[in-house]
């Protein structure tokens, strides 16, 4: 395992709470002249440069992002941090503002001055107790060493950050519910356009971006952009933090460069699969397609070789399964977790995802029959691009995924009722075509 | 949660027209609106639940799918938020099987946790559910019994049935004028979007979320607004139903008869729906124009008063006039044909007769929805067929020995300011109802309610609309005002639409205008349409 440059968890385990420690580390060099000479277009340039694509899941390039805001639309512009980690096996962000408040902020200003911004909001997860107090600490600290607050450094830029705490719904990670969500509406994805940087938080232009993309954006600053854009692959650039879960000798948080291998991830960071062989790889959150044994041995981890294998590289949230579990145990759990956590707006969502998990739940308590399967395969696939967010894909693209892949453990389940085979039952005789 | 300012934009005659490909066919559409109106303008109905056109677009029904080309290849957009651009090229199952069977797939998620007791429902026979699974549906159930329902509804009115089933909670009462059943329910937010948007008054919400969701008031509030009974309208099942006309009657035995509602000068448009010679409900027809899809509880449920209390009809020579002066009073509900005919009545008595028109009623401020706030509905034509007001009258009592009251209860709106009409000795009251003023008259002659006759009134945005006849009038003798009045003068109306030629000759306004001309939406006068 090859030393890799840390970006954003280089502060880990030094005490970077506190805001002298983070100095010494080098912290706030960037608040500086530097930056405040620099106009928004070089700084957005810069960051474009640096190849920097959004750490939250999409992977949206994080300049091209930016330079969607517009400019004199003669309201304010706000940014919005997305630290609702709310997707199963993702737990980075959580660490990352544990450990380093203070390159959240740090990199907050930058984007402040880069889409000339007057206020921002961390949306953070309510359950994060420890990070909101974490954060709010540092911002105190900051207010006090007058990174923010009026007149930054005796500029005439003034920055302000709140940290709004959410009430733990996962829907709320979806931009436009979080927008909702931070207005005081019931956390609901809205309909697109308009998007969120054109008419986003209180009508006005809103770039949300992740906690971990925002982190990154002192190191860029500090170094050369191309330094970032080389760490990482051709239309990537730059390390990521991996939060490797499930059968590993050491799960946790690892920063590594983009298109590292996914068994070095494996076996070289975690220390390798525990209690069986390897039989599946989740590799980028909950809601991604599953890799098998075979698929992962040569699979990397950046978005181009995971798209191309038909999963995403999602947020980076790795869920290694060892061959003690059946797939169907797994799916089942998803389809508690999504069902509930489905806003409960559009229809195949709101009764389909519940429709998933009460088949599912059925087939584990044994009484699964013939055609479930393709009953959930057809089911998932009235899913497909036709809500208003993604939530209903993140158990339909699982379900298709785990039936095609693992389909010798659905096989097992239903084997396991004894009248398996019995054809569904009409419960009237209907003379005509419909009743 | 939609957004509460995305109105849809509705193609009006105005709207340019625009060329896009409908299953590879050019065809032309108003320009300025969404897809799913702009195929309707050319014929396609495309299935919808949530969308209504006079509410915000909330898009969660998914029930309105079509395929629209893009830059990434065919995708699937709703198309009641998608925009008319040019050129664009659209896809329905007409062409593309992968609309066919995304529209199946959602009415079949639309139907999964919905109780399917339609031959128990009150919405069976206009439900939108029923309409889209023949249009858009699958025959054949996938499901089995193991798999149960989730029945959405608020956990304190669920309960266990025979079968050992949890179900949502039935006619919960969450208003004095609405039941709601809140397994029926599938989540549209419809009523939700007019409380907030139309009403301006977020007394309902939507509470929980995924397949738990359910429509409920605030705690220990009750739904009650005046336009309250709107939200049975807008539910597209049985969810909301009105108690007036709950198991009143199976909807496809109702007969509709288009009117005018005469309560208020804006004339809301009305649906008279009938059977067995009497109204069952009464219900918005939708005027873009006047009162949109709305309209208020008042106007709604005047129509329960319409059959009581009637006069009944006696001979015409009954009545008979004094010598001295006559005041002919006609009330906020005369049709221009009664006012016609009380002109031509006028004109044979010669100069001791004096007209006067409106009511004693306090006039009120408009509410933007469907009410002027103003009780005379006819005002308007009032003014242009030249009535001084009621208030002029009662100045000048004294003057008159002969007063003809038609359809105007003086003295039922303000007793202690029609006591000065006392001073007329001879009162002959022609009116509907067995009111006030009847009382008091000396002759008291039956005439047909404004439901039950045609013609014509001009609202307070200057629209003169039409008035339909329900055959509901409890007695067939009973003639329509303009009937007995023209023949006090001597020149019997055979028909609203002779007594409308006459009014042609006494308002310029109406010159051109043919009483069969006058279209259901009705014909702004002045105007250019």
């Amino acid at each position: 395992m090859a030393e890799c440059v840390k970006v954003c968890t280089q502060n880990f385990g030094k005490g970077a709470q506190d805001i002298e420690v983070y100095k010494k580390l080098g912290g706030y060099a960037n608040i500086s002249e530097r930056l405040f000479n620099m106009s928004q277009f070089e700084l957005i340039d810069y960051v474009q440069r640096s190849n920097l694509r959004g750490r939250g899941g999409a992977g949206f390039p994080t300049g091209m992002k930016w330079s969607f805001v517009p400019r004199n639309s003669g309201k304010p512009v706000y940014i919005v941090v997305n630290a609702d980690e709310g997707e199963g096996g993702t737990f980075k962000d959580h660490f990352l503002m544990l450990e380093d408040p203070h390159r959240l902020i740090e990199g907050l200003i930058i984007a402040a001055w880069a889409l000339g911004s007057r206020a921002a909001y961390i949306y953070c997860r309510g359950e994060f107790l420890p990070c909101i107090e974490a954060l709010n600490k540092a911002l105190n600290q900051a207010y006090a060493a007058g990174y923010l607050g009026e007149n930054i450094m005796g500029t005439k830029f003034s920055f302000d950050i709140f940290v709004h705490r959410g009430a733990g719904a996962y829907i709320c990670g979806e931009e436009t519910a979080l927008i909702n969500s931070l207005e005081g509406q019931k956390g609901q994805p809205r309909l697109k356009p308009p998007f969120p940087a054109v008419c986003g938080a209180w009508k006005s232009p809103t770039c949300v971006n992740n906690v971990e993309t925002i982190m990154a954006l002192p190191w860029i600053l500090q170094h050369d952009p191309s330094e970032y854009a080389k760490m990482g692959t051709p239309r990537a650039g730059g390390t990521k933090v991996f939060c490797i879960s499930g059968d590993v000798k050491n799960p946790g948080v690892y920063e590594a460069p983009l298109g590292t291998p996914m068994m070095t991830m494996i076996n070289d960071y975690a220390g390798g699969v525990v209690g069986g062989k390897l039989k599946a790889v989740l590799p980028g959150g909950s809601s991604c397609a599953p890799l098998t044994a075979e698929e992962a041995a040569v699979a990397t981890m950046d978005y181009e070789c995971l798209a191309s294998m038909k999963t995403m590289f999602g947020s980076g949230a790795m869920i290694v399964i060892n061959d003690t579990h059946n797939m169907v145990d797994l799916l089942n759990c998803l389809g508690n977790f999504y069902s509930h956590e489905s806003c409960g707006q559009c229809t195949p969502c709101r009764e389909g995802t519940g429709l998933l998990h009460r088949i599912l739940n059925q087939m584990v308590a044994g009484n699964g029959h013939d055609g479930d399967v393709e009953l959930m395969q057809s089911l998932s696939g009235g899913f497909g691009g036709v809500t208003i967010c993604p939530l209903s894909i993140s158990l339909g693209g699982p379900v298709s995924s785990y039936t095609a892949k693992f389909r010798a453990d659905f096989d097992e389940y239903i084997a396991k009722n004894p009248e398996h085979a019995k054809p569904r039952i009409q419960e009237t005789s209907r003379p005509g075509i419909f009743w | 949660m939609s957004n509460y300012y995305n109105m849809p934009k509705l193609p009006t005659e105005a709207s340019p027209k625009v060329e896009i490909f409908v299953d590879d066919k050019a065809v032309m559409v108003p320009g300025d609106t969404n897809l799913l109106e702009a195929l309707k303008a050319v014929g396609i109905e495309t299935p919808h639940v949530c969308y209504h056109p006079y509410l915000p677009v909330s898009g969660n029904c998914r029930q309105c799918l079509v395929e629209q080309e893009g830059p990434r290849g065919r995708m699937l957009v709703i198309s009641c938020y998608t925009p008319v651009t040019p050129g664009m090229k659209i896809y329905t199952p007409a062409s593309s099987a992968r609309v066919k069977n995304a529209r199946k797939a959602t009415q079949e998620f639309m139907l999964v946790n919905h109780p399917l007791d339609c031959p128990i429902c009150d919405k069976a026979g206009e439900c939108t559910l029923q309409e889209n699974f023949m249009e858009a549906g699958q025959n054949e159930s996938r499901m089995r019994p193991e798999y149960g329902k989730n029945y959405h509804g608020n956990p304190e009115h669920q309960f266990i049935d025979a079968k050992g089933q949890l179900r949502g909670g039935k006619h919960v009462d969450i208003g004095p004028r609405i039941l709601l059943d809140e397994e029926r329910c599938v989540q549209c937010d419809r009523c939700v979007r007019f409380m907030r948007s139309i009403a301006k008054d977020e007394q309902l919400q939507l509470a929980g979320r995924a397949d738990h969701t359910y429509i409920t008031t605030f705690p220990g509030e009750k739904l009650d607004h005046e336009y309250d009974l709107c939200v049975t309208d807008v539910c597209p099942t049985g969810a909301m139903t009105a108690k007036y006309f709950r198991f009143q009657k199976r909807v496809w035995l109702l007969a509709h008869t288009p009117t005018i509602s005469m309560d208020d000068s804006l004339g809301a448009n009305i649906w008279l729906d009938h059977a067995d010679g009497r109204i069952y409900r009464v219900m918005p027809r939708c005027n873009p124009e006047v009162n949109r899809s709305w309209l208020s509880n008042t106007s709604r449920l005047a129509f329960q008063q319409f059959d009581k209390n009637r006069l009944p009809s006696i001979d015409v020579s009954a009545i008979q006039i004094s010598g001295g002066k006559v005041a002919l009073v006609a009330g906020g509900a005369c049709t221009n044909e009664d006012l016609a005919a009380l002109k031509m009545l006028k004109e044979t008595l010669g100069d001791r007769a004096e007209l006067f028109g409106g009511s004693l009623l306090k006039v009120g401020a408009p509410d933007g929805i469907a009410k002027s706030g103003d009780p005379v509905a006819n005002r308007e034509g009032l003014k242009l067929m030249g009535f001084a007001d009621v208030a002029e009258l009662l100045k000048r009592a004294g003057e008159f020995s002969n007063l003809i009251t038609v359809n105007a209860d003086l003295y039922g709106e303000d007793a202690a300011a029609a006591k000065a009409l006392d001073k007329i000795s001879n009162r002959i009251a022609l009116s509907a109802f067995d009111d006030a003023t009847a009382k008091k008259a000396k002759v008291a002659f039956g005439i047909r309610h404004w439901s039950e006759v045609q013609g014509t009134m001009v609202n307070s945005l200057n629209i003169l609309q039409k008035l339909s006849a329900a055959p509901t009038c409890p007695d067939e003798k009973l003639a329509p005002a303009y009937e007995v009045i023209s023949a006090l003068a001597g020149n019997k109306f055979g028909s609203a639409c002779e007594a409308f030629k006459k009014a042609r000759e006494y308002v310029p306004a109406f010159a051109d205008i043919t009483y069969d001309a006058i279209k259901s939406t009705g014909k702004l006068l002045g105007g250019n349409a």
